[in-house]
C-alpha cells in the first residue's frame, strides 16, 4: 500500500516533468496524483464497482485541482493532467488489444467496453467537478452582489 | 501604444500558448486582456487549434485584424502559466506594455524544462511505476521503465520529421510492444503484458484529453471536438502498434 501511493506520487511528479509543468509545482502535481488514485483505491476495496470507483477518484482530482489553480494562480491544467494519468485504464486497454489479436472476441468486447467506460468515467468525473465548481463560483458571486444591494 | 504594436503584441501571445497547448478560452482571454490593458477599446478573438484570429480597435474607431496560423504543436505548460501570469501583471498595470514585449519575445525564445536524459527517466518513472501499481513485480518495473525511456528517445529522433502526424505514437508503441516481446523470450519469467503496458504510459494523450474536456464545457466546441478526435487518434496509433507485434510475435 504505502509502496504505491510512492509510486503514485512519483508517476504524478514524472508526468509533470514530461509535460513541463513549472519546477515549482511538480510536488503539487504529485500530490493531486495520490489524492485521485487513493480515492479510487479505497472505493474499490469498499466494494464499489471500478467505473464508479474512478468516476469519483476523478471528481476527487478535478475539484482539487480547481482549488489549486484558484490559490495559486495557474491554469488549472497544470493540476489535473498528473493527476489523472495513473487512472488512466492501460492495462485494460492493453488487454483488449491481446485478446482480439488472439481472436476472443467475445472477452475483447467486454473488456473493451470496461475500457471505454473507465476512460469515460474519468473525463465525465473531470468535467462534473469543474461545472459544480464553476456554478459555486457564480453563485457565490451573484450572493455576495446580492447581499451588498440589501 | 500604436494599434499595429498592439495587435503585433497580442497575437504573438495568443500563437505561444497555442503553440504549446493552451485551452481556447484561455487563449482568447488572454489575448483580449492584453490588447486592453495597451490601451484598445475593444478586442475580438477568434481561436481555433490550427490558427489565430483578433481584431482590435483603439480608441479612434479604427481597427485592425490580424490572422496566425499555427502548424507545429509542441507541449510545454510552463510557457503557457509565464504568458499567463504577464497577461495577470499587464491588466493589473505592473507591467509596462514595451516590457511585456521584450519579456514575451523571450518567453517565446528560451529553452525551458529539461534535457534528454531527465526526460528520458521522467517518461521510464512514468512507465515503472504504472507497472509497480498493476501488482507488477520489482523486474518487471524495472523493465518497463527501460522501455518507457526507449518510447522517449524515439521521441527525440521522429520529432525532427516535422509535419507527420501520429509517427511518434505508432512507433513508440511499436518500439514498447518489441520490447516486451523480447524480454518475455528472453527472460520466460517476466511477464509481457505489463512491460508493453508500461512502456505505452508515456504516450498517453494527457493533453489533448484534458484539453478536449474543458474546451467542450467552455462552450468552444469546434476546438473540442477537434481536440478530442486529436486524442482518439493518437490512441488508435497506440493500439495499432501494439496490435502489429502482437500479431507477428
Amino acid at each position: 500500500m504505502m509502496v504505491k501511493i510512492a509510486a503514485v506520487f512519483v508517476m504524478g511528479t514524472a508526468v509533470g516533468v514530461m509535460y513541463r509543468i513549472p519546477r515549482g509545482l511538480l510536488p503539487y502535481g504529485g500530490l493531486n496524483a495520490v489524492l485521485a488514485w487513493l480515492v479510487a483505491y479505497l472505493l474499490g476495496a469498499a466494494g464499489m464497482s471500478v467505473v464508479a470507483a474512478i468516476f469519483f477518484g476523478s471528481v476527487a482530482l478535478g475539484a482539487a485541482a480547481e482549488a489549486l489553480a484558484r490559490l495559486l494562480r495557474k491554469p488549472a491544467t497544470i493540476f489535473i493532467i498528473p493527476g489523472f494519468i495513473p487512472l488512466v485504464p492501460g492495462r485494460e486497454a492493453y488487454t483488449t488489444m491481446r485478446w482480439l489479436v488472439e481472436g476472443q472476441h467475445g472477452d475483447a468486447l467486454a473488456m473493451g467496453m470496461q475500457t471505454l467506460l473507465t476512460a469515460g468515467a474519468i473525463a465525465f468525473g473531470i468535467f462534473v467537478s469543474i461545472t459544480v465548481y464553476r456554478l459555486a463560483l457564480t453563485y457565490m458571486y451573484n450572493f455576495r452582489k446580492g447581499a451588498g444591494r440589501c | 501604444m500604436p494599434l499595429e504594436e498592439i495587435v503585433a503584441l497580442a497575437v504573438l501571445a495568443g500563437e505561444v500558448m497555442l503553440r504549446n497547448g493552451a485551452e481556447t478560452s484561455r487563449v482568447e482571454e488572454t489575448m483580449a486582456h492584453i490588447a486592453r490593458a495597451c490601451g484598445a477599446s475593444a478586442a475580438e478573438c477568434f481561436v481555433i487549434p490550427t490558427g489565430v484570429f483578433l481584431n482590435v480597435t483603439d480608441a479612434s474607431g479604427r481597427s485592425l485584424t490580424t490572422m496566425r496560423r499555427i502548424t507545429d504543436r509542441t507541449i510545454n505548460l510552463d510557457r503557457i502559466a509565464k504568458v499567463n501570469e504577464l497577461s495577470r501583471r499587464l491588466a493589473a498595470n505592473r507591467l509596462g506594455c514595451a516590457e511585456a514585449k521584450a519579456l514575451l519575445a523571450r518567453i517565446a525564445r528560451e529553452r525551458t524544462g529539461f534535457t534528454l536524459l531527465p526526460s528520458m527517466i521522467a517518461s521510464g518513472l512514468v512507465g515503472g511505476c504504472y507497472a509497480a501499481l498493476q501488482d507488477g513485480g520489482p523486474w518487471e518495473a524495472v523493465a518497463a521503465l527501460l522501455a518507457a525511456m526507449a518510447v522517449r528517445y524515439i521521441a527525440h529522433v521522429v520529432s525532427r520529421l516535422q509535419g507527420v502526424r501520429f509517427t511518434f505514437e505508432f512507433l513508440g508503441a511499436l518500439t514498447a510492444a518489441a520490447f516486451g516481446s523480447a524480454a518475455h523470450y528472453l527472460w520466460p519469467g517476466l511477464g509481457r503484458d505489463l512491460i508493453v503496458v508500461g512502456g505505452i504510459m508515456p504516450l498517453v494523450p494527457g493533453v489533448a484529453i484534458t484539453n478536449a474536456i474543458r474546451d467542450v464545457i467552455a462552450g468552444d466546441l469546434l476546438s473540442g471536438l477537434s481536440r478530442g478526435l486529436e486524442a482518439a487518434l493518437t490512441s488508435v496509433a497506440v493500439a495499432m502498434g501494439v496490435v502489429i507485434v502482437l500479431a507477428v510475435v
